[in-house]
């Protein structure tokens, strides 16, 4: 005699069994036990004790997020210190178009590469990666020196040769290429 | 574990707003139900942990987008599902060396006492989760189907073939 599969007892259990498997179980005892007992297992697993997590995770989860609001308030602080620059510039290149130009070119381009790098960044961040504790604490220190020295740039802005904040802006490249080498070998690591 | 949380709108609204303490209070609410469905989808408790924080990580950072259609826990556990499927598939190698196959555990014989929980820890991670987003969580085939990115007949197969291996390793169980 032909039973029911655990496909068709699984579609009785559904409500969506073939004609076949629902005359088929009235009649046959065996089916009948057998769909009894997928009823039971299904009770069972819905029964079983809630699994507790064993470490608590919100500190690691309240960092990641304190160091993404930082980067958030940083690019915009970045990108109005540039705004106020890059106008402080212009107007000192229509009084001095001379020996202003070239740093002025040389100032672009380091903020040229500032802003690709920091897009970059995003991208790798917007997912939500997960950090091992060393490379978050290494993620940390470069963000904060990062952070420091867009403080020094926006408090230059007014007063400071291009020369000077050509140096900072350079510095400021040379330290957002170690955050993304930092982020670039983790995704890397964990085959993302 | 069958939960239908609701929280307060006005904490879901003060966790929008940025408010970390709100925040904290929405993952201490969800983190033992998003735990336990990741950890009975995924084998080893330290992707489910892993899993956990990827979720409330997202959660943070995209509670804006929760537009109050449904519950809270529905969109919380559709990101932690998705997570933990997208481990499995990572993970696929490891997914295919089944604890069935275990040296010095051939086939089914995993001795007595075997009950039902056992058993199911010992299916493969893809035949947990469908057993787990169906039979527990109330997933349809359809929806399970959409977020493995396989077919409605490939959720039915798994869940029947998981099924019927655990039928067996509870038979076998009881039998020795």
């Amino acid at each position: 005699m032909m039973h029911c599969t655990m496909e068709d007892l699984g579609a009785l259990q559904a409500g969506e069994a073939s004609v076949w498997a629902r005359r088929h179980i009235t009649t046959c005892a065996t089916c009948q036990a057998e769909l009894e007992g997928l009823y039971q297992r299904i009770a069972q697993l819905k029964a079983l004790p809630a699994l507790r997590p064993p470490r608590d995770r919100w500190p690691a989860v309240k960092s990641a997020l304190r160091v993404q609001r930082s980067r958030r308030r940083r690019t915009w602080g970045a990108w109005t210190g540039s705004l106020a620059l890059a106008a402080t510039i212009a107007a000192v290149l229509l009084m001095q178009p001379g020996t202003q130009a070239t740093a002025h070119a040389e100032l672009s381009q380091v903020k040229r590469q500032s802003a690709t790098l920091e897009d970059s960044l995003q991208r790798y961040d917007t997912d939500g990666r997960v950090l091992s504790g060393h490379a978050a604490a290494v993620v940390a220190d470069l963000e904060d020196r990062i952070s420091i020295l867009d403080g020094a740039l926006v408090q230059r802005e007014q007063g400071a040769q291009d020369a000077e904040l050509v140096q900072l802006w350079q510095e400021r490249v040379g330290l957002m290429r170690e955050l993304m080498n930092a982020r670039a070998t983790r995704a890397r690591y964990v085959g993302l | 574990m069958t939960v239908a949380f609701a929280v307060p709108d006005v904490l879901v609204a003060r966790a929008q707003a940025g408010d970390e303490a709100a925040l904290e209070a929405l993952y201490r609410a969800f983190e033992t139900p998003v735990y336990n469905l990741v950890r009975r989808m995924l084998r080893r408790p330290e992707d489910a942990e892993d899993v956990l924080q990827e979720t409330f990580l997202e959660v943070v950072r995209n509670i804006k987008q929760y537009r109050g259609e449904g519950y809270l826990w529905g969109w919380i556990r559709r990101i932690a599902s998705t997570k933990a499927l997208m481990r499995i598939r990572r993970d696929h190698v490891r997914e295919t060396e089944s604890l069935d196959d275990e040296p010095g555990k051939p086939g089914m014989h995993i001795g007595a006492n075997l009950d039902l929980e056992r058993a199911f820890e010992r299916l493969t991670e893809t035949s947990r989760a469908v057993v787990w987003l169906h039979d527990v969580e109330g997933y349809t085939h359809e929806e399970i189907a959409e977020q493995m990115g396989k077919s409605v007949s490939f959720s039915k197969s798994q869940l029947a073939r998981a099924h019927a291996r655990m039928r067996r390793m509870l038979d076998e169980g009881a039998q020795a």
